[in-house]
């Protein structure tokens, strides 16, 4: 067995990678095997400079094997393993226990950083070998707990490490950042709106979908932008899911517990979204894992692409399915969509008059798809205020932020203690049947609710919907049961008259 | 003889003498063994023939005076490649070479003053042929 290790990633996964070299007399050549791609293919040209530029000629004919043979390899973290087990067999060092390696190679030796590094260092950990990384990637490896990691700046550092006669730099553990926000824009700074703020606080503390409706210049973006403020930091677990997708992606570090917030243009394409693509990369919606997803103008996505996130909203997953293979992405968001009324979108305005017939308003609102819309838990229509609200409001400090997000952090921690038992986090992530089993309503409530439910002609998830919101708004008021105004408030923000 | 002739001989003679430096560059300057020159096989030739280690090195000699439109480097194209790893292959398989080979090509360009100048460049295939 070849104790040089290399990896490919498979999701957000790190396979272990194999590399076997033989070499034979003859004219010079090197042939890779095992799928490499295009990039995998070119590490020739790079390790053999490399490796000349140390003064280790590469001669004859040279064949690596990358197994397993029949797992595609991609990318330019191959070099590192490649070079060192090239080295090993020309005579210039000889391994005495398995080891990982993951870098790109200069010209010139030095190691560069590549992207996948935290699934590396996981994968590493679970096999219990050393890793030995670029220096470029060792702050992301630093979060990894129980890892034995080296950080190599070149080719030259580490060959001598590995015959024992030079020193590398261990990488030492640091603790996970703390939360560092700054709530831009703050609560606080936005002037009235106080049934959108309320509604904003309830989709942090417990994970719910959000629809803003309003007309234009009513403040829905920088409502949406303002809830990144009041999210609660993420836990460990979270964290190391978030960097785990940030290293796939090959985004640049960020030690922070802040969650993601990523907005997405109306003009996307769905594959950029989901994630796919020839060499499957994680999409928009896996990136915002943990974080908001946030879509403004609504009705102007593509149909297929808002299609799309039906499954991967509700499950929390994303399954891509391509011919190269089929990975799993994580994509548990806080969906925040935002749209006007109605085309022209003065519809329920105070001041302005809507031009828009009902056929128009029709058509506007049926390009909203009904699937995807039963996934929304907060409809909130945010109203623009008039000139003289505005002058009024002059000078008035809302609630800030910070406080706003106290609530939410002590409502987390309410329902991270309850579902921990069953492994979820948040209201909004729980199953159907758990609802059932464990959200049981007191007999006067559950009549008020059948009632209401009945005369709103709710679907069954509308109805589960409505109960993880009232459970949200009673763990915000630190309510062990959910009562009747809690149950209310909940039905207040499901879809009223928006659609009809 | 006639004029063609005359100018045929000298650019061989050139050629000869270029092929002399080298050896002698090779083995003095470098101190490879020199184990054959002008090798001519069944499809092509090999001007040097040298152990650099434990390494079998064919090398390519180009003589050429400096104001031709070409430097000496340049003369050795796609085609002329491809004949010198022909060739190699066949002088090391009849010789039953087992270790690893490789082709140099020593580029001499000689003023216009008498004064000349060498280049060697090691291992021109850079891997570009595929068994």
């Amino acid at each position: 067995m070849s104790l040089v290790g290399g990896i490919t990633l498979k999701g957000i996964k790190a396979l272990k990678v194999e590399v076997e070299v033989e070499v034979t007399g003859g004219l010079f050549s090197i042939s890779i095997v095992g799928l490499p791609d295009a990039a995998v293919k070119e590490a020739r040209e790079r390790v053999r400079a490399a490796l000349r530029s140390l003064g280790v000629p590469v001669r004859g004919r040279v064949a690596i094997n990358l197994a397993p043979a029949d797992v595609p390899k991609e990318g330019a973290l191959l070099d590192l393993p490649i070079a060192i087990g090239l080295a090993e067999k020309l005579g210039s060092l000889a391994l005495r226990k398995e080891a990982l390696f993951l870098g790109e190679l200069a010209l010139d030796g030095r190691v560069r950083g590549v992207r996948g590094a935290v699934p590396a260092a996981l994968l590493a950990r679970d096999m219990e070998v050393p890793l030995f990384v670029a220096s470029e990637n060792v702050q992301e490896v630093s979060l990894v707990d129980g890892v034995e990691a080296y950080a190599v700046r070149d080719l030259q550092e580490l060959l001598a490490f590995l015959r024992g006669e030079g020193d590398l730099e261990r990488v030492s553990r640091t603790a996970p950042g703390e939360l560092v926000l700054k709530a831009d824009p703050d609560f606080a700074d936005i002037k009235g709106q106080g049934a959108a703020k309320r509604a904003l606080e309830i989709a942090a503390a417990g994970h719910h979908n959000v629809l803003l409706i309003g007309s234009p210049g009513s403040g829905k973006t920088m409502l949406a932008r303002a809830l990144q403020g009041v999210l609660p930091p993420l836990s460990d677990e979270e964290l190391t899911e978030v960097m785990l997708v940030r290293s796939t992606v090959g985004l640049p570090f960020e030690n922070s517990r802040n969650r993601p917030f990523r907005s997405v243009h109306h003009t996307t394409s769905a594959v950029a979204v989901c994630g796919g693509g020839t060499s499957l990369r994680p999409g928009e919606i896996t990136l915002a894992h943990r974080g908001v997803l946030f879509l403004d103008e609504f009705t102007e996505f593509r149909r297929d692409l808002v299609e799309s996130l039906r499954q991967p909203v509700e499950d929390g997953k994303i399954v891509v399915s391509r011919s190269t293979g089929s990975v799993t992405y994580p994509s548990r968001v806080l969906l925040v969509a935002a749209c006007n009324p109605c085309p022209c979108g003065w519809k329920g305005d105070p001041l302005e008059t809507c031009r828009c017939s009902q056929g128009e308003i029709e058509r506007y609102q049926k390009k909203m798809s009904g699937p995807i819309l039963d996934r929304i838990d907060l409809y909130v229509t945010v109203p623009r205020l008039s000139p003289r609200e505005l002058v009024g409001l002059e000078g008035q400090q809302g609630e800030k932020s910070d406080s706003i997000r106290k609530r939410v952090c002590e409502a987390r921690k309410v329902q991270q203690d309850r579902w921990q038992s069953w492994g979820y986090r948040c209201n909004a992530e729980l199953p159907e049947k758990l609802i059932r089993k464990e959200l049981v309503l007191a007999g006067e409530v559950r009549t008020f609710l059948q009632g209401i439910a009945s005369t709103l002609k709710l679907s069954g998830r509308g109805l589960s919907r409505v109960m993880k919101v009232a459970r949200t708004i009673a763990d915000l008021e630190g309510a062990a049961h959910v009562a009747i105004p809690h149950v209310s408030e909940a039905l207040a923000y499901r879809e009223t008259g928006f659609l009809s | 003889m006639s004029k063609e002739g005359e100018a045929m001989a000298r650019h061989l003679e050139l050629g000869s003498w270029g092929e002399d430096r080298a050896a002698e560059f090779l083995s003095l300057k470098k101190g490879w063994k020199i184990i054959e020159r002008n090798v001519r096989l069944k499809r092509g030739e090999i001007d040097i023939v040298a152990i650099n280690g434990k390494e079998l090195v064919l090398v390519e000699v180009r003589t050429r005076t400096l104001g031709k439109i070409l430097p000496p480097e340049a003369t050795v194209g796609p085609q002329k490649m491809k004949k010198l790893i022909r060739a190699g292959e066949e002088y090391v398989i009849g010789n039953s070479w087992k270790g690893p080979w490789r082709i140099d090509l020593l580029a001499i360009t000689l003023g216009k003053d008498g004064s000349r100048e060498m280049e060697h460049f090691p291992d021109i295939t850079h891997g570009e042929y595929r068994p």
